[in-house]
């Protein structure tokens, strides 16, 4: 199965077309640019690199998110628009799944977002022989929170993907012998996506795929908070 | 005999999400348009992530009822034509990722688009234009007085410097208690009341053709603040009548004295507050009045709010004369003439 795969949820960027174990191509960047500049023609040179056409693609693979909310979107924007303008399979694994595959065999990896403020995506996944079993959903936690319901694994199984500095000084507090991945270690792979992917479902529906934000956003916050509720009959998108 | 051009087109610069085909920049064989309004009506006004969020939500199912509408394939289309600017950035981001997918996908030549030039061409759909035209394009966004001398040639003669008419009824409009979009309601109660305030008309004076309306809200809000200070009940429909009244006399003193520079046959009237009755009887009435021998366009009602039919007619010029864009392409929010 040839898969094109690409992740754009955070600063890098990763594209990669895969078949079955061989890396055909694969292209990373961790400068900052644009990722609604550079996604399409690293794409199209992809598939250059690999010597094939979009339409020999069996499968596309995207990281879903959570991350950056326009970094996430514009990933699923041309995931989504390809699979249904092409008629082909669409599967999305999340964002922090495809940073736990960056850990170790056998490892209890938690994958690291900073989310400011001492808060952060992450979850919890067990590695074993080439899986990743998410063990603790994707969520935006506290650190604190998180790393009180850490408390309950096993020390020595835990390691921790994509810490940034500030994220890493408050694991060292609790944790100070942390197996904390290196920050160039830690970057998001398109080849492990695809991987990921091959033995992933696809969506069913392909109109209705859209990023995991895991947060609302800060209007829709403070109007539930103010105690609105959805009326069920409401849709807030409307043909006209 | 020329052969017919297809353009699917795109538009997503704020909060309606819209997919068109169109023929030969002239005929719409479809335009879907998602309009978020609802949602945004939750918060008073637009809100950019929530914005951005919907439109990833609608955009494929937009592009398949837009092409299942026009009875078309891939194989009919001629180009894919996108807003890439003025608007909000996560907004115009996903039109834009979606025609750089389909382009890329299906081998078709993409055309970046400036949604004001798409907005004064939704007059395309109504009549033929003849050049040089004047284009008075007012929206929530903007507010311009545009000379158009050739196909996809724009000269601004003047421009706001604040407010967009748009947003000041947005803004008069919350003092009145009239939720988000407030235009149409406001509309509708100047054509009962009465021009009793005389609020300021910024600028009629003056010799250039710039507009101002901030200093009409803040008279506005002034005089209702005070009202309601001194708990004196003021007529509602009467302040709309005034408000509206002194935008009327601003528009079209800067209109006619653009027209009295640069003497045309057609004034095309666009974007959403050309939706407005108040406005359209009274340019009628001024062409009249000075026995103008001018044709005064307005698009139809679905053409004036954004729409992406009126990408594809400005994309028609700019597919003729070979103006093409590539994979790299970005938003511009701040794009003008
Ligand atoms: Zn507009």
């Amino acid at each position: 199965m040839k898969i094109l795969a690409f992740d754009t949820s955070n600063k890098p960027l990763s594209v990669a077309v895969v078949e079955d174990d061989k890396v055909l191509a694969h292209i990373e960047s961790t400068e900052k640019k644009t990722h609604s500049v550079t996604l399409l023609p690293d794409i199209q040179s992809s598939l250059a690199d690999a010597n094939l056409s979009i339409d020999d693609i069996d499968r596309i693979a995207v990281a879903d998110g959570p991350g950056s909310y326009t970094g996430v979107r514009i990933a699923v924007t041309v995931a989504k628009t390809l699979a249904f303008t092409l008629n082909k399979p669409l599967v999305g694994i999340s964002s922090l799944q495809l940073l736990a595959a960056n850990g170790g065999d056998g490892k209890l990896c938690v994958p690291l977002m900073d989310a400011r403020n001492d808060n952060a995506y992450s979850g919890v996944y067990l590695n074993k022989q080439g899986e990743v079993v998410n063990i603790v959903e994707d969520q935006h936690i506290t650190m604190t929170k998180l790393l009180a319901l850490l408390q309950k694994y096993d020390e020595d199984k835990l390691e921790f993907i994509n810490a940034t500095q500030r994220l890493t000084d408050l694991i060292r507090e609790k944790y100070p012998d942390a197996e904390i991945m290196s920050e160039e270690d830690s970057l998001p792979d398109a080849t492990k996506l695809a991987k990921l992917a091959e033995a992933a479902e696809p969506v069913k529906d392909i109109d209705s795929f859209v990023p995991t934000y895991l947060r609302l956003t800060q209007a829709e916050h403070d109007w539930y908070e103010k105690g609105h509720k959805d009326d069920g009959n409401i849709s807030y998108v409307e043909e006209v | 005999m020329k052969k017919d051009t297809l353009i699917l087109s795109f538009e997503s610069s704020c909060d309606e999400t819209s997919v068109a085909v169109i023929k030969n920049g002239k005929e719409i064989l479809s335009n879907i348009i998602a309009t978020q309004i609802k949602s945004h009506q939750r918060f008073g006004g637009v809100v950019p992530e929530v914005a951005s969020r919907h439109h990833v939500e609608e955009i494929t199912h937009c592009i398949e009822l837009a092409m299942d509408e026009a009875n078309v394939t891939y194989d009919d289309i001629d180009a894919v034509a996108v807003t890439y600017g003025p608007g909000l950035v996560g907004s115009l981001l996903i039109g834009i990722m979606a025609a750089k997918t389909v382009a890329f996908a299906h081998n078709l030549p993409l055309i970046k688009v400036n949604h004001l030039a798409g907005h004064i061409y939704s007059a395309n759909f109504v009549t033929d234009l003849q050049y040089p035209f004047m284009a008075l394009l007012v929206s929530g966004g903007h507010t311009e007085l545009v000379l158009v001398t050739a196909p996809g040639e724009f000269h601004t003669l003047g421009d706001t410097r604040d407010d967009a008419v748009g947003e000041a009824y947005d803004k008069i409009g919350r003092v009145l208690g009239i939720n988000y979009p407030a235009g149409k309601q406001v509309d509708q109660m100047a054509a009962v009341g009465n021009d009793v305030f005389d609020f300021p008309r910024a600028m009629v004076q003056e010799d250039n053709l710039d507009f101002s309306f901030s200093g009409l809200k803040s008279a506005f809000i002034n005089r209702v603040h005070h009202a309601d200070q001194v708990h004196e009940s003021l007529n509602k429909d009467d302040l709309a009548a005034s408000f509206q009244g002194a935008v009327l006399d601003i528009l079209s003193n800067k209109t006619f004295r653009a027209l009295k520079q640069h003497p045309v046959n057609q004034l095309v009237v666009a974007g959403g507050v050309a939706a407005n009755q108040g406005l359209r009887k009274r340019l009628k009435e001024e062409i009249e009045k000075r026995n103008l021998d001018m044709e005064l366009v307005f698009p139809p009602l679905r053409l004036c709010g954004d729409n992406a039919a009126m990408i594809g007619a400005i994309a028609q010029i700019q597919f003729d004369q070979g103006d093409f864009a590539d994979l790299s392409l970005n938003s511009d929010p701040s794009l003008d003439f």
